[in-house]
């Protein structure tokens, strides 16, 4: 008779994706801050495609900035506002790799707005990827352009005042009105749903890079607790009551042909 | 039988919060009593035998500081 | 190339990027330099090089901020309004140390101005023109044969120091037609841009690549006073070697003209109207107007010559030759007020250089 042996297999189910640096000491980002979730994403989306060796991020200034320091790709720091505008050229000399940018609300539509429309009226084939806190968050939470009527910021100190400073802005469906877009979605990273949700409207947006469709664009809600002066799991709760009916989740355009 | 394990690590950890709400079945909590070196509250897997392991907690941690590991033990006859 | 043309200099501009293997143009419509986006427009597809039209002045520089990233040779051109626009970005790609060439034709200024031609964006191109301490290489062509030599070199140059490099031209300059032989120039071997991002595909370590231009985050220096030290070696070391003047009839001359551009001709055939009537008069053509080439104007000035400055601005190049006399030369000055006529299209003529000479005697 033989004996009975117990065989123990351990298989890795989730972690780092291999494309996200480990930094201890660099590592900036405020506890519960959204935005290396992206640099999760976008890395796993990579991984996925195979294209991690192909692929260059062009950050703007704000926090978003700090993620070129997660990727383990090829990357470019532009001036505030300003990646559009490198990742068309970056694009245009290197057409065979996907160009991405990363930006903030307040770097996209506010100081970026001059870009954004170049890349849009020209139909770049890159991917825009908008990290959407409602705040100026590296500055310390000054309005931006999607801060949210009634919302508190350190120069909206009595809250947003639409007869002041006019409403939030819509980047998702403003973006998706344009003729040389292939895809203009919103996700967020509040939950995990949300979250898995988001890294496929990534892969669809590179994807359509990859087929040379027209530009793509991915809103994605972020939570920011430091300036929105709450803990992380109180600010969770904030994009689930208030920016989730403001900002509705979903693909606003998604074609195969841009024409 | 399968069994989960979730390992922090303590060096990256900034004790958001967000692993110990989005477990599915409650397996990691702040206990109050444990800090990271940074001064952060680090959560501990109370209930370990309960881990699936489905691997959300290490999906939504913005620090990307838990590695979650699947054990499968067979009997070999 | 090696082709004879009767071309304007804005024209030349383009078969000399063209010559030196620019790969890729980005440019915003403004008046006097809109010959050289149309000409890009024109040429660079068929080349199959790259050309937008950007939305904005901002838009052109930082197309050229992103091309350059990628490791390509990249230029635009504009003029004065426009080039004020570029100057947050002129200043990121001189801390990300990224190697183009911009070429500013000026016109009037401040503000809108006329869209003729002035020499008043003197300050801003050499004094680096945006926030910060820094520095451009300012290459000053007078004539359509320099226009389409000089932008040769700012290419050789900008890869050289891995700095933006800027062709200081003007609106007489860019709309002048001469003949010009368009022929490559070689400068030399120059390193592989292996800083630049193309995807890790294309390195052969395969390790990926940042440009960066922040200086806080710390990636290329380990501190703040490594990067400062870094760039001011630099700008010593194009100090050094990369001033470039033309001497007429200097030798035993004891009055000086200074100028460049279009008021170096007009000072060249002043100087020759003097020599005509035995006053030993002489000019120095600064051809880089960064760096300044102050070694000569002091010499000079150490010799007992005299200075006359002759430039079509309000008087921005006549400090740079007070700064080189150190005192000890008399320096005059030919303004943008010693126009021929009140109106924008008045010019610094010869005869009214000829009699400043003749009274400075």
């Amino acid at each position: 008779m033989s004996e009975e042996a117990k065989v123990v297999t351990k298989q890795r189910v989730a972690g780092r994706p291999k494309l996200l640096i480990r930094q201890t000491a660099g590592f900036v980002y405020c506890p519960g801050c959204h935005q290396p979730l992206a640099a999760r994403a976008i890395a796993e989306v990579l991984e996925e495609l195979g294209m991690g060796d192909r692929a260059i991020g062009v950050f703007d200034i704000g926090c978003n900035s700090f993620l070129l320091g997660l990727l383990d790709i090829d990357a470019v720091l532009t001036p505030h506002g300003r990646p559009p505008d490198m990742a068309t050229a970056i694009k245009r000399t290197y057409p065979d790799n996907i160009v991405f940018t990363v930006q903030g609300d307040g770097g996209l539509l506010s100081i970026g707005a001059d870009p954004l429309l170049g890349a849009l009226t020209r139909a770049e084939k890159i991917t825009i990827i908008m990290l959407n806190n409602a705040v100026y968050g590296t500055t310390g939470g000054q309005m931006a352009p999607t801060t949210l009527l009634g919302q508190v910021t350190t120069t909206t100190p009595r809250g947003r005042d639409m007869t002041r400073t006019g409403f939030p802005a819509h980047a998702a469906e403003m973006i998706a009105t344009f003729r040389g877009v292939a895809y203009s979605a919103r996700g967020a990273f509040d939950t995990p749903k949300n979250y898995m949700r988001t890294r496929k409207y990534i892969r669809s947006a590179f994807q359509k890079q990859m087929d040379k469709v027209g530009l793509s664009f991915v809103e994605i809600l972020c939570a920011c607790p430091a300036n929105w002066r709450m803990s992380p799991i109180d600010s969770l709760k904030w994009m689930e009551e208030k920016m989730l009916p403001e900002f509705p989740l979903g693909e606003f355009k998604n074609v195969d042909k841009t024409e | 039988m399968l069994k989960g394990e979730v390992i922090i690590d303590e060096a990256l950890c900034q004790g958001c919060g967000y692993c110990v709400k989005f477990c599915p079945r409650g397996c990691i909590a702040i206990t109050g009593d444990k800090f990271t070196p940074q001064g952060y509250l680090l959560p501990t897997v109370i209930k370990p035998d309960e881990c699936k392991p489905c691997g959300f907690c290490a999906m939504v941690c913005p620090a990307a500081a838990i590695e979650v590991y699947k054990y499968e033990t067979e009997a070999v006859a | 190339m090696g082709e004879r043309m009767f071309i304007e200099g804005n024209v030349a501009i383009g078969w000399g990027a063209a010559a030196a293997g620019c790969q890729a143009f980005f440019g915003y419509p403004i008046t006097p330099q809109n010959e050289i986006t149309e000409w890009f427009a024109r040429e660079f597809p068929k080349m199959g090089r790259i050309f937008v039209q950007s939305q904005s002045e901002l838009g052109s520089i930082n197309l050229v901020y992103g091309a350059a990233a990628a490791g390509v040779r990249a230029m635009t051109s504009t003029s004065g309004p426009g080039w004020s626009l570029m100057q947050e970005t002129m200043s990121d790609m001189a801390n990300a140390e990224l190697p183009c060439v911009v070429v500013d034709v000026q016109r009037g200024g401040p503000g809108g101005g006329p869209i003729r031609h002035a020499q008043q964006d003197y300050f801003q191109c050499t004094r680096g023109g945006g926030h910060g301490d820094y520095r451009n290489i300012v290459l000053a062509p007078a004539s359509s044969q320099e226009c389409c030599d000089l932008v040769q070199l700012a290419f050789y140059l900008a890869d050289k120091y891995r700095n933006p490099v800027v062709v200081m031209s003007d609106a007489i300059i860019g709309r002048l037609r001469e003949t010009v032989e368009v022929e490559k120039i070689e400068f030399g071997p120059l390193p592989d841009k292996d800083w630049a991002v193309k995807g890790k595909a294309n390195h052969k370590d395969g390790k990926r690549r940042l440009v960066e231009h922040a200086g806080d985050l710390y990636f290329r220096y380990p501190n703040y006073r490594a990067l400062l030290q870094s760039l001011q070696q630099k700008i010593k070391q194009m100090q050094e070697a990369e001033f470039r003047y033309e001497a007429y009839k200097t030798e035993d001359a004891k009055l000086i003209l200074v100028a460049y551009g279009y008021t170096a001709r007009v000072a060249k055939e002043a100087v020759n109207m003097a020599r005509a009537e035995d006053i030993k008069a002489g000019l120095i053509r600064l051809i880089t107007a960064w760096p300044f080439p102050y070694q000569i104007i002091k010499d000079k000035a150490y010799q007992g010559g005299e200075f006359l400055v002759v430039e079509d601005s309000l008087g921005q190049v006549v400090e740079d030759v007070r700064c080189a006399v150190e005192g000890r030369a008399e320096v005059h000055l030919v303004s943008i007020l010693d126009r021929h006529i009140p109106t924008d299209g008045g010019m610094i003529l010869p005869d009214k250089v000829f009699d400043k000479i003749k009274e400075i005697q």
